[in-house]
C-alpha cells in the first residue's frame, strides 16, 4: 500500500483511510485528508504555527483526539492547517507542530464543514508493512 | 432469510436471538418498500446494539426513515429508566437539537409565486449560511452566550427578535429548563460564541412553501393553516458548539464508563447512569445547546419576517410550532400499566404527543402537537399531528424526515449544480444556495422519499397526516 491518504463514502457521511510507514507518518496523512476535506488544500499557506500536545487512553482515542483538535483549531479559531509535523508519538501521548493560517474568506476555498469525529469502525492497524488507520466524521 | 419477524405490514421485529447481549427487543417501522433499503446498511445492527445498554425499557426503536448513523442509527428512539437507566451522548448526536421550525403567513401563493426571486434573495442576504460562515451580530461575549444558554429562544426575544408569543409554540417554549452553561467547555463556546444567528451548511435550509394538501381540516384549523398558504419551514441546529459538546461528553462519558463497570459494543454508544454526575453534568450542557439551537431558529424566524415585509410588504409570520430531531427527554409515559419516568433519546426522531398531553401549548391541546417533517430540497414536507398509538408504542415519537439513501460524492456525481437549479426552477423551485457543491450532495435524488416514509407513520398510526407543503423557494447553506 502507498504512502497516504484517500476519502471514503458512505450514505450518511464521509471517512479516511490513512496509510502510513509509522503511526506517526499515518496520524500525519490522516490530518491532512481531514483539511482537504475542509478546504482546498492548495489554498493555505504555512503562515502560522501551533503546537498541539495531546493525550489519548489507546491509540484509536488519540486519533479521534487528533483529528478533533483540527476541527476545534478551525471551527473554534478559525485556523486552517497545511502542513503537520508529530514529533512525538508513543505511550500514548502526541506532539505536533502544525503549519497554516486563519481563515480568509476571499482567499480559502472552504469546501465542507466537519462536525466531529465519531468511533464508529474506528480503526488502528499497525502491522509490519506499515499502519493503517481508518475513522469517519459526521459531516 | 431475513431475521426479520414481520409482525404486520408496518413493523418489522428484531428479536434477541439476533445478538448477543441484547436485553430488549428492536422493533423497526417500515414498509416493504423501505425495508429494503434498512436491511442492506448497519441500520438493524445498530438498532441491535442500542438493545444492549443497560436500563431501557420497552423496545429500541427505528422510524422509517431510519439509516445508519454512529453508534446509534439516525432514526433510532430509546426510553431508559430515569432511576435505573443510561444516558449517551452518541444517542443524541453531535447536532444537539437540530430541528425544525414552520413560520406560516396570510398569504396566499399566487401573491408571493410572482416575487419568489426577490424575496429569495433578501433571505440570502440578511440569514448567514453556508460553511465557515458567521453570524452577522459578531461574536457574543461569554456572559452573553452564558445567558443564550440558559435562555435559548427567551434570549433571542428579549433581544427584539421575535416576539413573546413565539414561545408558546416551542418544545418546551424554546427554552429547557435545567440548562447549566457552566457544564459546557471552553471550546464549545468559543466554537458557537460567533456562530448564533448561522443556517451552517449540510441538509440545513430555510425553505418557502405552500400548503398543496389538506388532509384533516379540523387540525389544520388548530395549527392555522389552509390550502394555498404560504409558509417557511427552517431546518437548523446548535452548530458547532452543539458538535463540541458531544465530542467533549464522548470523551468524558468513556473514562465514566471505566470508573461504573459498563462496556458497550460500540465506543460510539459510551454511556453513563443516568443519576452519575457525568450523566447529570451531560444532561444539562446539553440542554444548554438545545437552547443555543432554539435562539438560533428564532433569529432566523426574525430576518425571515424582515425579509417579507420588505419584499412583500407583510412580515407576519406566527410560528406554528418548533420540535427538536435530536435531543434526550425527561417524560413520563405509561409502561406496561404502570407510569415511569424515562428518560427518551430521540436521535433523528421527533416527539408526537397527542391531545391533552401537559407539554403541548394550551391552543393545540384538544388535538395535539404538531407533529413537522422535512422533506429533501426540492421535494415536498409534511405537517402532522401526535397520535396515543405514539404514546404506547414509541414513548410518543414519529420519523423525522427523509432520510438519506446515498452518499454525497454519489450525489454529487450524478448532477450539476447548474443542473440542478435548472430542474427545480422547471417545477416552480427556485434555489439559493452558498456553494455549488453544498447544493449537488442535497440533490433530491440522494434521499428516500418522504411520502413514502410519511406514509408508514401514518398507516402504523404513530401520527397522522395534516398537511403536505410544498417548496417555492429554497435558501440552502
Amino acid at each position: 500500500m502507498e504512502e497516504g491518504y484517500r476519502i471514503l463514502e458512505h450514505p450518511a457521511d464521509v471517512g479516511i483511510e490513512a496509510f502510513g510507514n509509522t503511526l506517526k507518518d499515518a496520524f500525519e496523512y490522516a490530518a491532512l485528508g481531514l483539511t482537504s476535506i475542509i478546504v482546498e488544500p492548495a489554498s493555505v499557506d504555512p503562515s502560522e504555527q501551533r503546537f498541539v500536545s495531546l493525550k489519548g487512553t489507546d491509540p484509536e482515542n488519540l486519533l479521534v483526539r487528533w483529528l478533533s483538535e483540527i476541527i476545534y483549531l478551525y471551527d473554534g479559531e478559525d485556523f486552517l492547517l497545511s502542513d503537520v509535523n508529530i514529533s512525538r508519538l508513543a505511550h500514548g501521548e502526541l506532539e505536533a507542530t502544525l503549519a497554516g493560517e486563519k481563515m480568509n474568506e476571499s482567499k480559502h476555498k472552504l469546501k465542507m464543514d466537519v462536525k466531529a469525529i465519531t468511533y464508529h469502525q474506528l480503526m488502528v492497524e499497525e502491522e509490519p508493512e506499515g499502519v493503517l488507520l481508518r475513522v469517519f466524521l459526521d459531516i | 432469510m431475513s431475521v426479520l419477524q414481520k409482525l404486520d405490514e408496518y413493523r418489522y421485529l428484531i428479536p434477541k436471538s439476533f445478538r448477543e447481549g441484547m436485553k430488549i427487543e428492536g422493533l423497526i417501522y417500515a414498509s416493504s418498500e423501505l425495508i429494503d433499503a434498512i436491511e442492506h446498511d448497519l441500520t438493524l445492527t445498530q438498532v441491535a446494539n442500542v438493545a444492549t445498554l443497560t436500563g431501557l425499557v420497552g423496545r429500541s426503536l427505528a422510524m422509517p426513515d431510519a439509516h445508519q448513523g454512529y453508534g446509534f442509527a439516525i432514526g433510532g428512539v430509546a426510553a431508559a429508566d430515569m432511576a435505573k437507566g443510561i444516558v449517551s451522548a452518541g444517542g443524541v448526536g453531535f447536532d444537539i437539537n437540530c430541528g425544525v421550525r414552520l413560520l406560516r403567513s396570510d398569504l396566499r401563493l399566487n401573491e408571493v409565486r410572482p416575487k419568489i426571486d426577490s424575496v429569495l434573495n433578501q433571505m440570502f442576504r440578511d440569514i448567514p449560511c453556508g460553511t465557515g460562515k458567521k453570524g452577522v451580530v459578531g461574536a457574543l461575549s461569554y456572559e452573553e452566550l452564558d445567558r443564550v444558554l440558559e435562555l435559548g429562544a427567551h434570549w433571542a426575544v428579549e433581544k427584539g427578535y421575535g416576539i413573546d408569543a413565539d414561545l408558546r409554540h416551542m418544545e418546551e417554549t424554546g427554552r429547557m429548563p435545567n440548562a447549566d452553561p457552566g457544564k459546557v467547555s471552553r471550546r464549545a463556546k468559543e466554537r458557537g460564541k460567533d456562530q448564533l444567528g448561522t443556517l451552517g451548511s449540510g441538509n440545513h435550509f430555510a425553505e418557502v412553501q405552500y400548503v398543496s394538501e389538506i388532509f384533516d381540516s379540523e387540525v389544520a384549523g388548530a395549527f392555522g393553516l389552509f390550502a394555498e398558504q404560504i409558509v417557511v419551514l427552517i431546518h437548523t441546529g446548535s452548530r458547532g458548539l452543539g458538535h463540541q459538546v458531544c465530542t467533549d461528553y464522548l470523551e468524558i462519558m468513556q473514562e465514566g464508563m471505566r470508573k461504573y463497570g459498563i462496556q458497550v459494543v460500540d465506543r460510539q454508544l459510551a454511556c453513563v447512569p443516568i443519576q452519575s454526575p457525568e450523566g447529570q453534568s451531560y444532561l444539562k450542557a446539553m440542554a444548554s445547546a438545545a437552547n443555543f439551537a432554539f435562539a438560533n431558529r428564532q433569529m432566523i424566524t426574525h430576518w425571515t419576517r424582515e425579509a417579507f415585509a420588505t419584499v412583500l410588504g407583510n412580515g407576519d409570520l406566527p410560528v406554528v410550532y418548533d420540535v427538536c430531531h435530536n435531543i434526550a427527554k425527561e417524560e413520563t409515559h405509561r409502561v406496561s400499566g404502570s407510569s415511569r419516568k424515562l428518560l427518551v433519546h430521540r436521535k433523528g426522531a421527533t416527539r408526537a404527543f397527542p391531545k391533552h398531553r401537559p407539554e403541548i401549548p394550551a391552543d393545540y391541546m384538544e388535538v395535539g402537537q404538531p407533529v413537522l417533517i422535512p422533506g429533501s430540497m426540492g421535494t415536498c414536507s409534511y405537517v402532522l399531528v401526535g397520535t396515543e398509538r405514539a404514546m404506547e408504542e414509541t414513548f410518543g415519537s414519529s420519523c423525522h424526515g427523509a432520510g438519506r439513501a446515498k452518499s454525497r460524492h454519489a450525489a454529487k456525481k450524478e448532477i450539476t449544480a447548474e443542473k440542478l437549479i435548472e430542474d427545480l426552477k422547471h417545477k416552480g423551485i427556485h434555489v439559493r444556495g452558498a456553494s455549488k457543491s453544498g447544493l449537488t450532495e442535497e440533490n433530491p435524488d440522494a434521499y428516500k422519499d418522504v411520502s413514502l416514509v410519511v406514509e408508514v407513520v401514518h398507516n402504523a398510526g404513530i401520527a397522522r397526516k395534516v398537511a403536505k407543503l410544498v417548496p417555492i423557494g429554497v435558501i440552502k447553506g
